[in-house]
């Protein structure tokens, strides 16, 4: 079987990556699969998940005059045989600190306890870009970490051969030991580090990388490396960040967002127990657009304390004068009802994107295709259907901190951030600094994220402490956010709306597809981040006749990513009235699915990042299979739905089981998930990320929603913005496919939006009540 | 000058105002940063701690409400020589963590748990764990690492996949 090396990334990625993220090459055509020959099933871990794993990294302190040999960027051998690889990437609980170095290990041949795992500075002549996001931290990685590894254990060997005088030929690897068969002899790589360290890096095209059916460690479960320090509390994270000396602080901007302070009551402030200093900081650029680079902030009050709390506790005093003649006054009630208003007629045509970062504008492309009207026209059956969901915040569990040290003229920076990059850029805008003094005045650490999900893509919050770190010079400060702050300040999934229209000819098969859909704008010509739509979504990739159009509501409620950006949305709206139509074809669900994905191939046989129709219908049928899902055993109260959405190159389909009582308590027994991301190179890890993915996606289901009113959100905490928790959490069953030929891809954000509309279609098969708009407590629905 | 009782030892915490929760103190004037602030207002759990052993939301707790209670937080429960407790060896066994922030909470909560009840049901899990928040979801696996750590601390056999299959 051809291995496919790199996998190609989404064309349709986010303009905010696109800086990061220069394509690679393309795939070199991927070959059909055919349903069952080319792809294995692995780690169904049933019944509750009970699972264990090997456990690497188990904690030893640096030996006491090992020496230590740096042979690259990724890898440092001690004298003593253990082993440091560098992670590149910012962690932020998608597993990423453990996964990547787990890849050099392979191909260096390394026993996991002997590694340690370094989270590696910000350095982009030595890393390249470091960021989280996307789901592309392993595919953009894969083969880079896998040529790490093969030429340090081929610098290892050359150096063994030196040392040994003995032919490289004669000499093998196993468990971070150089054996030579002939004599039985073996010696750690320890032994070699300092020679090694002295070999010239080889052509990477002198390399041997291993064959999948070689990988020792790839494919099994490995625990996070960070574990042993998470369990015993150990400062690990943004918040953690402790100096001699710090000070607190807290950044207060307006409700109304955009409001600009013009006065506070600083005597009152300043006079208070524990405060050190308060000032006002005025606006940076356009900070109501998602920006990661660019320094932008909001106008707001800073305050200096001894102590957090002294912080909070002033913080609740301060009476701000806003001058709010340029602040948002948008109300999500009026969006809605001029989107219900508008459902019945078209929009203006919808024009793909393009453009650099920040800057993507409608090409004089249409997104449209074939003639959705005349097919209409003509069609056995046309459905419509207007669906609807709001503003969701992200609520990552440690709210926005960053902690900065600026003296003379140069600033220190520890970040939580998911672009790190993008912080120190934004820290450089802000400070004046010009880019070729940048890497000597701006330092950013990472840190590890107490949760990201994208909202800690924005760098604002580093912006934020560099701003007041720069008027506290010489001072460390540690800039606290409080839920308040996070809740009312995020950069939120947009809220949408669907206005559909569907054709049905004689036998039942999906023919065009029409979609009025209706967003938000801040400048009349491009969406908001994360707020627009295109061609690319199943089922529309699949067909020949669609007509988009769209309407754009103006204004500025800020709107950024999470985890996946527009897809968390879309895959209830689209895979919802997909069942609708399953269901108005006389055909079962499956069948409709795999009628409408066709036979298997490319969607765009011209573009590789495309989704492969096969590797969808594998998914499909095998959670079909694992759940029992035709086996129509469905009955009153009490019944199964399904849904299937491709998005970040990942294949997922999950299945709901779903009670309903009379009073509309609904009980979500158990989810299944079969998933095509390609090889999985930590079992454990992939199978974390889709456990978390088809919790967040209930969670969000059934109670996320953030309004606006007057350009101020309503929702401060999580008494108003409830979260999943424990007992309603369902029973999980997550089962691979892993086609050999396909190497990994992410699995943080494709592995979450089916189950909207698996649970959804659930609660159609179980009442008969169709659910169009989200979220779902407004309709009288509670999860228990 | 003002002293706690924290994880088996006096701390002073010398002049500080009184209304200041304990989580602050914790944090800002004894470096113990493990105990995390989520939400301050007991919405999210990952403030637990240990008062007298029973489970505390700390945002909630002014300093100046305490006296001679023992207060233990997640620094406090591994042993000096590194030595974990059960609780805290299962998490690691079954990859509990995905961002971790919360853990520290879900860890003080679940360990308190089996203070006093050493075979807790689904449903009594599900009850002690429903005051902590994971946003990455974990509760799966928390709700089987009580499980295992249980079955260590009883002696029974608990299924762990990467040994192939049961163990004492």
């Amino acid at each position: 079987m051809k291995l496919i090396e790199e996998n190609t990334l989404s064309p349709e990625l986010p303009d905010f990556f696109q800086e990061f993220t220069k394509p690679t090459k393309a795939n070199a055509g991927i070959p059909d699969v055919s349903r069952r020959d080319f792809f294995k099933i692995s780690g169904i871990a049933g019944g509750g998940l009970v699972i264990g794993m090997a456990i690497g990294n188990s904690p030893k302190a640096k030996a006491q005059g090992s020496e230590l040999s740096t042979l690259s960027p990724y890898v440092q051998i001690q004298t003593n045989g253990r082993v440091n690889l560098f992670s590149k990437n910012p962690e932020c609980g998608q597993g990423i600190k453990t996964g990547l170095p787990l890849i050099i290990a392979e191909e260096l041949d390394c026993a996991w306890e002997d590694v340690d795992v370094v989270q590696a500075d910000i350095d982009a002549t030595r890393y390249g870009v470091q960021f989280a996001g996307g789901s592309l931290s392993t595919p953009m990685n894969w083969m880079a970490m896998r040529q790490a590894g093969a030429t340090a254990r081929a610098m290892i060997l050359t150096a063994a051969s030196q040392q040994l005088d003995i032919p490289v030929s004669e000499l093998s690897t196993s468990n971070t030991k150089v054996q030579h068969a002939a004599s039985g002899r073996e010696w750690g790589y320890g032994e070699f580090a300092e020679l090694a360290a002295t070999i010239p890096v080889p052509d990477p095209s002198s390399l041997t990388l291993k064959s999948f059916d070689q990988f020792k460690l790839l494919g099994r479960r490995f625990t996070g490396v960070d574990n042993y320090d998470i369990v015993q509390g150990k400062p690990l994270f943004g918040a953690d960040t402790q100096m001699e000396g710090m000070l607190y602080a807290t950044y207060t901007k307006s409700a109304q967002i955009g409001g600009r302070a013009r006065s506070f009551n600083e005597d009152h402030i300043k006079a208070m127990p524990g405060v050190v200093d308060a000032f006002i900081i005025d606006e940076v650029g356009n900070p109501k657009g998602f920006n990661t680079a660019t320094g932008d902030m909001f106008s707001g009050v800073a305050i200096v304390a001894e102590s957090t709390w002294a912080a909070i506790k002033a913080k609740r005093e301060l009476e701000i004068d806003w001058d709010l003649s340029n602040a948002e006054t948008a109300t999500w009630d009026d969006l809605v009802d001029q989107a219900r208003a508008i459902q019945h007629s078209d929009g203006e045509p919808l024009m793909m994107l393009a453009g650099g970062p920040g800057a993507s504008i409608p090409t004089d492309n249409p997104a449209s295709k074939g003639d959705a009207e005349a097919v209409m026209e003509s069609a056995d059956q046309v459905l419509s259907a207007f669906y609807e969901y709001p503003y969701v915040s992200h609520a990552q569990l440690e709210p926005e901190t960053c902690t900065a040290l600026y003296e003379n003229g140069s600033i220190e920076i520890w970040a939580p951030a998911q672009i790190p990059q993008g912080g120190e850029s934004s820290a450089a805008a802000l400070l004046g600094v010009p880019q070729e003094e940048a890497a000597e005045r701006v330092v950013l650490h990472q840190t590890r994220i107490g949760g990201g999900f994208g909202r800690k893509l924005a760098n604002d919050f580093v912006s934020e402490v560099t701003a007041i770190a720069q008027r506290m010079e010489g001072i460390p400060i540690k800039l606290q956010w409080t839920r308040e702050d996070d809740m009312s300040g995020d950069f939120f999934r947009p809220g949408g709306f669907h206005s559909y229209k569907a054709a049905l000819d004689g036998q039942g098969n999906l023919v065009a597809w029409q979609d009025h859909f209706m967003t938000s704008t801040m400048n009349d010509v491009t969406p908001m981040t994360s707020a627009d739509l295109n061609a690319s979504v199943f089922p529309m990739d699949v067909i020949d006749n669609v007509k988009l159009t769209q309407t754009m509501f103006k204004n500025a409620i800020p709107t950024g990513p999470m985890r996946a950006p527009a897809s968390n949305a879309f895959a209830f709206t689209f895979q919802g009235f997909m069942h609708e139509l399953a269901v108005a074809s006389g055909k079962s669900h499956v069948e409709f699915l795999m009628d409408t994905l066709g036979e298997p191939g490319l969607a765009n046989p011209e573009n590789p990042g495309s989704m492969h129709t096969g590797r969808a219908a594998n998914v499909i049928s095998e959670v079909a299979r694992i759940s029992g899902y035709e086996q129509d055993d469905n009955e009153a109260g009490r019944a199964k739905g399904l849904s299937f959405y491709f998005c970040h190159s990942g294949y997922v389909a999950q299945v709901a089981d779903v009670s309903v009582s009379a009073n509309k308590e609904v009980k979500v027994h158990k989810v299944w998930a079969v998933a095509d991301f390609g090889f999985i190179h930590n079992l454990s890890g992939a199978e974390n990320q889709m456990e978390g993915g088809i919790i967040d996606g209930i969670s969000q289901l059934f109670n996320s929603k953030i309004t606006f009113e007057n350009g101020i959100i309503q929702q401060q905490n999580f008494h108003q913005y409830p979260l999943l928790r424990m007992p309603q959490t369902p029973e999980l069953e997550i089962a691979f496919l892993q086609p050999e030929e396909f190497s990994p891809t992410g699995a943080g954000e494709p592995s979450m939006p089916p189950v909207l509309a698996a649970v959804t279609n659930a609660i159609y098969n179980a009442t008969g009540e169709r659910i169009r708009k989200l979220p779902l407590y407004e309709l009288g629905y509670k999860l228990v | 000058m003002a002293t706690l009782n924290i994880n088996g030892q006096t701390m002073d915490i010398g002049e500080i105002d009184p209304s200041t929760p304990l989580l602050w103190v914790l944090r800002d004037e004894l470096g113990l940063v493990g105990t995390k602030y989520g939400c301050g207002i007991a919405q999210c759990g990952a403030c637990t701690v240990h008062l007298d052993g029973a489970p505390v939301r700390s945002c909630q707790i002014p300093v100046g409400n305490l006296s001679e209670q023992q207060i233990t937080t997640i620094e406090g429960l591994a042993v000096a020589d590194g030595t974990l407790t059960p609780v805290q060896e299962a998490w690691i066994e079954i990859d509990v963590p995905q961002c971790g922030y919360c853990q520290a909470g879900q860890i003080m909560s679940a360990t308190a748990l089996l203070n006093t009840n050493s075979n807790p049901s689904d449903a009594e899990i599900d009850a002690a764990m429903s005051g902590n928040i994971c946003r990455c979801a974990t509760y799966t696996r928390i709700r089987q690492a009580i499980k295992n750590a249980a079955a260590k601390m009883n002696g029974t056999a608990f299924y762990n996949a990467a040994e192939g299959g049961e163990l004492a």
